[in-house]
């Protein structure tokens, strides 16, 4: 199986509003002491071509094995692509904007 | 008494008083320096870097490098030198045995009594000190940046630095320091040593640290704290603020997390070199002249990238004889969270090793980024709420280094004009 990193999408009160009107709520998976965090997923290239768009994300190779510090509007827009494809599988539509 | 620093050498401040100072400054040449060599000044006159008087001679450099000792013996492992070119040196018209005043934005700052010019193989110190001279590595990065040629000989500060807020209370130096540990009759005190705002994996790592430098003392009364040791030097893009660092790990005293009576946040002006090994010796080094009896060392300390083995700065320091680095590391493992135990717990205690929610600074960070607030087992809310205060008051709206707060942002520290 091909190697899939995962972008955190932190879920705070308001992104859970969303969720919820979205009946999506339940796409919430609980991590670090019941932080709700939707995941969504970058293959090997998808991940070399996020570092390269946005310089400022990490991949934290030592702890986590995930994409982090992708900036907070970059963060909004992969969320907002969620709620509207209804599915976390948006890597390749979202990316296809850069 | 005298406060005896590492090498078994008296610490003493090389600082005049403005009258002297203003007396000895005439007529020398004046030399502006940039912030490193600054902060270096600083760390010279006070006693940080004792047993060095001053920027290092090539024979002091060449045993750093060989031997990771000076001249005489004394452990040491990273070169302090003060560099400038050939056309400089003409130009200043400096020679050896000649005297100039290093200035530092525009004010005199200190007496440079210069002993020796020198030049070295740059990619050869880098090789000893950093084991590469690739130029991804940061560290290389710096020493290979500057000039040719190097100035030895003594510094002598003329000008005390002010220091600005909110630092002010953070800057101790070595006697002071060392006062502050009797006032408070600490017998032990373990440094963590950090360039970081505290999660709690932070947190128990001092905690756990405390526990192991606390070891056989009788607990009737506080006999052991924790020294947090920012080092405050050269940012990089996405660092946490200075501001925010430096008061986020005092207010998990303020906050209780710790006390008055086991935790105290102080500073070091240092630009970190990412030597790994090298530099974790230099760590102790300037701990030992602080009077610290511990010193925390997590898995790759003070390490970039993957230049270095996790372990390899613990073998190190185990291969340096007590009575050449008189400080006692401690090894900490990982703290991580575990839903099973419902608490944060050790790596090394815990065997639910399955459920383990392991989480990162750079995790954290990216959970702050997205303004959400993390669990308080996590992220303490009073460190969180004060990060936000940071980055609206200092940070130009960003808890992180942004190009706007590197042009920015009020300085650590300023050189006044003398007498003022
Ligand atoms: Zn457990």
């Amino acid at each position: 199986m091909a190697d899939k990193y995962p972008i955190n999408l932190w879920v705070n009160e308001e992104r859970y509003d969303k969720l919820q009107k979205a009946g999506l709520a339940d796409m919430c998976e609980e991590m670090l002491a019941g932080l709700k965090v939707i995941r969504v997923y970058a293959d090997d290239a998808q991940k070399d071509k996020i570092l390269k768009v946005f310089p400022t994300a990490k991949f934290d190779a030592s702890t986590t094995k995930s994409i982090e510090l992708l900036p907070r509007d970059v963060k909004d827009k992969i969320f907002d692509k969620v709620i509207e494809k209804q599915n976390i599988d948006i890597m390749n539509d979202f990316l296809g904007d850069y | 008494m005298a406060e005896i620093g590492h090498g078994g050498k008296k610490i003493v401040e090389r600082i005049l008083e403005p009258k002297e100072a203003a007396k000895k400054i005439k007529g020398l040449t004046e030399i502006p320096i940039r912030s490193q060599i600054a902060n270096e000044v600083i760390d010279l006159a006070y006693g940080w870097f004792t047993p060095l008087q001053g920027f290092m001679g090539k024979a002091d450099a060449d045993a750093v490098c060989r031997s990771t000792q000076l001249a005489d013996g004394t452990v040491w492992s990273i070169p302090i030198i003060f560099d400038m070119t050939e056309s400089e040196i003409s130009e200043y018209g400096i020679k050896e045995g000649g005297t100039v005043l290093l200035t530092y934005q525009d004010n005199p700052m200190a007496i440079f009594e210069i002993d020796e010019i020198w030049d070295y193989n740059m990619e050869d110190m880098c090789n000893c000190i950093y084991g590469t001279a690739e130029q991804k590595h940061p560290g290389v990065v710096r020493t290979c940046g500057y000039k040719e040629k190097f100035l030895g000989g003594k510094i002598t500060l003329v000008n005390r630095p002010t220091i600005n807020p909110p630092y002010g209370p953070y800057f101790i130096p070595p006697l002071e320091m060392r006062k502050k540990f009797k006032e408070k009759a600490w017998q032990a005190v373990v440094v963590h040593q950090t360039r970081n705002v505290p999660h709690t994996g932070h947190e128990w790592l001092m905690k756990g640290a405390w526990a192991q430098a606390y070891g056989g003392l009788p607990i009737k009364e506080p006999l052991c704290g924790v020294l947090v040791n920012a080092i405050i030097g050269a940012k990089r893009k996405g660092d946490y603020i200075d501001e925010a660092i430096i008061l986020c790990q005092d207010e998990l005293r303020k906050s209780g997390y710790f006390g008055d009576h086991n935790h105290l946040t102080s500073l070091t002006f240092w630009d970190m070199r990412y030597a790994g090994p090298k530099e974790a010796v230099f760590h102790a080094c300037i701990r030992v002249n602080l009077g610290l009896t511990h010193h925390m060392y997590g898995r790759d300390h003070a390490g970039v990238g993957d230049y270095y083995d996790p372990y390899e700065a613990h073998e190190l320091l185990q291969s340096i004889p007590r009575e050449k680095l008189n400080i006692t590391p401690v090894y900490s493992m990982n703290w991580l969270y575990c839903p099973h135990c419902g608490e944060i717990t050790s790596e090394g205690l815990c065997s639910h090793k399955k459920e383990w929610q392991k989480f990162s600074g750079t995790l954290i960070r990216s959970i702050v980024q997205d303004g959400v607030k993390p669990p308080r087992l996590i992220f303490r809310p009073e460190v969180f709420d004060l990060v936000m205060e940071c980055a609206e008051k200092y940070g130009f709206g960003s808890p992180f280094v942004t190009d706007e707060y590197l042009e920015n942002r009020t300085p650590v520290f300023s050189i006044p004009p003398l007498g003022a």
